[in-house]
């Protein structure tokens, strides 16, 4: 063991980075980027929208409801009970309580029976609301004599339901993820080792026109990428068992429209690399965001305001909505909300095919 | 015979004029004007960094030159579609090392639009009985041939060889050279960029280049007289002075 030999290495190595600034700057920004995102995320979560009906005869019921306006945990408001569902399927609501006439009553008796109506597509929400609806009759039985009955809320579920687990909510969103993020990846690096063993020189110096080529290359990682979803597919439903609602043709169409979104996203981002190391570090910073912000993991409508703004020009985010929509709420084309979704990718598709035409003859000579 | 614009320029298969090329600070064509006739191998020479593969690149319209114009085959660039009949051969083997070798010669032919018949260009380059080789198991000077190939399947009546020999072993550097007698005996046109002197001898005509400008040009005798040299490898060091001292 010589440690000339390996201070030689180390030396080597951190020169090597000095004059890679791309790479010094990814190692120091990326993990600010993707901490500060997560952070803001997780700190600013907009709590969900619920909406209370307060119907009871008695003073139990109010002072439920004024204890759940005062909650953290999330944002009240008074509605009538007859505009709840109207309001859960808008997608205005994550949930509504409903305190019946008897409410009091029953409660006095030792059963507090609120009804809690849930929208059910979104799991971090239904837990939230249950949760905070305990502590409000908690804080609101404090005192009181009659308090410390048992808490037996009526649930109902507008989309789902109990049996739903959270494989089921993530599964639909973990189809279209999986098969973007892979797709985009083996098409970064194809394209990239089309340009570092010289081939893309040949290709541009043929008859060759660029849209053929990006044209040849979606084609080609979409017969591949299908080829997976439908593996994919397969998978989740029949081995999973993930909770399907909708029509499987339907998922298999999204899933097509997200693999092409994502070999044109590859392509794109493969002319902004010089090399195969400078195109792994796109990975990080394409994929992470997307992950944290397409609604994966957190709603879309509970993320501060600022990054919800983020969200609506990811791809991603349209595609995990559209499947949650298919998959729980047994959406088909009929739906606006599934045509605006469809419609939003294919804007990014034909935007992406323009944007990889033009930047392949800048970045060739 | 000086020829307009877009027209068929009567003998040259390369009509280069006052070519201009900066990259950044790099002047890598300063002013280069040289034309190559149909049908005769035109060696251009320089050491690295002269100009040379920047000059091949501007003729297969790979690079917009900033000043002055390129006609190709009676063809003004840039022009998409009289690269059909161009064939070029980049300094490294450019080629799809997961695919065999006709599967590369099949798909180089049929994006310049040309079908069929491959076992012409692979008896050439005597690559006959490696045909179902995949590319990454061939030796150095195998590829080399691939890639050469490559640059033949269509047929191109203009071929530009990016230092075709460089890493190449004698024994195959010879038979290159007799690859390329005998494609122009065939009426290709041939520029090829070499920084071996010893290969100028074999071109009809040589361009000498250095820092992006053109310090001569003739047949290899010409180029010798008029550096008043007996070797070509004389002549370059003198013109190259030459130049610098003006």
């Amino acid at each position: 063991m010589s440690p000339h030999r390996v201070r030689a290495i180390t030396v080597r190595l951190l020169q090597g980075f000095r004059r890679d600034r791309r790479t010094v700057a990814l190692l120091f920004v990326a993990p600010l980027i993707i901490l500060g995102l997560l952070g803001y995320l997780i700190r600013n979560t907009q709590v969900p929208d619920v909406g209370l009906a307060n119907q009871d005869q008695g003073p139990v019921g109010a002072a439920v409801a004024t204890a759940l306006e005062k909650s953290s945990h999330l944002h009240a408001t008074a509605i009538n009970a007859s505009d709840g569902d109207a309001k859960l399927k808008d997608g205005s609501l994550a949930a509504y309580i409903v305190f019946p006439s008897d409410f009091s009553q029953k409660a006095l008796g030792g059963v507090i029976a609120p009804e809690v109506h849930l929208e059910g597509s979104q799991p971090g929400q239904t837990g939230a609301v249950l949760q905070a609806l305990q502590q409000a009759v908690a804080a609101a039985s404090v005192g009181r004599p009659a308090g410390g009955g048992v808490v037996q809320p009526k649930v109902t579920y507008l989309y789902g339901g109990p049996h739903l687990d959270t494989l089921d909510f993530f599964g639909a969103a973990a189809i279209g993820m999986i098969v973007f993020f892979l797709v985009f990846v083996i098409t970064i690096v194809s394209f990239l080792n089309e340009r570092s063993q010289g081939t893309l020189e040949r290709l541009m110096a043929s008859p060759l026109r660029r849209g053929e080529i990006v044209l040849g290359y979606m084609i080609g990682f979409t017969v591949l990428a299908l080829v997976q979803s439908v593996e994919v597919l397969v998978f989740c439903l029949y081995v999973l068992k993930v909770h399907n609602a909708g029509n499987v043709l339907l998922i298999f169409g999204l899933e097509a429209l997200m693999a092409i979104v994502a070999v044109n996203l590859g392509i794109f981002l493969s002319m902004f690399a010089r090399t195969e190391f400078q195109a792994v570090q796109f990975i990080p910073l394409a994929i992470v965001p997307q992950f944290l912000l397409s609604g994966i993991l957190f709603p879309v409508s509970s993320e501060p305001q600022a990054l919800q703004y983020v969200s609506d020009v990811l791809p991603l985010t349209y595609a995990v909505n559209a499947l949650r929509d298919v998959m729980l709420k047994g959406a088909d084309l009929t739906w606006s909300s599934l045509q605006l979704d469809v419609g939003v990718i294919v804007a990014f598709i034909v935007l992406l095919i323009v944007a990889g035409t033009a930047t392949l003859r800048r970045r060739i000579a | 015979m000086k020829t307009e614009e877009g027209q068929v320029s009567d003998g040259y298969a390369v009509d280069v004029n006052g070519v201009e090329k900066r990259f950044g600070d790099i002047k890598a064509l300063d002013g280069v004007t040289l034309r190559v006739r149909e049908g005769e191998i035109y060696g251009l020479l320089g050491p690295n960094g002269a100009g040379k593969t920047t000059l091949i690149r501007t003729i297969v319209g790979l690079i917009a030159p900033d000043a002055g114009s390129v006609t190709v085959l009676g063809r003004k660039l840039p022009n998409l579609d009289v690269l059909r009949n161009v064939g070029y051969m980049t300094q490294q083997a450019a080629l799809y090392p997961g695919l065999s070798v006709a599967e590369n010669l099949r798909f180089f032919a049929a994006i310049n639009g040309v079908d069929g018949d491959i076992d012409d260009v692979l008896h050439f380059v005597r690559l006959d009985n490696r045909k179902n080789s995949v590319v990454s198991n061939l030796s150095g000077g195998m590829r080399q041939r691939c890639s050469l190939a490559c640059a033949l399947v269509h047929k191109p009546k203009l071929l530009l060889l990016d230092e075709p020999t460089v890493g190449v072993d004698p024994q195959l550097r010879v038979q290159f050279w007799e690859d390329f007698r005998r494609m122009a005996d065939g009426g290709t046109t041939i520029i090829v960029s070499s920084h071996v002197m010893d290969e100028a001898e074999r071109c009809q005509r040589l361009g000498m280049i250095q820092y992006g400008r053109l310090l001569a040009e003739g047949s290899p005798s010409e180029v010798r007289s008029s550096a008043g040299t007996q070797d070509l490898e004389a002549a370059f060091l003198a013109l190259a002075g030459r130049e610098v001292e003006s």
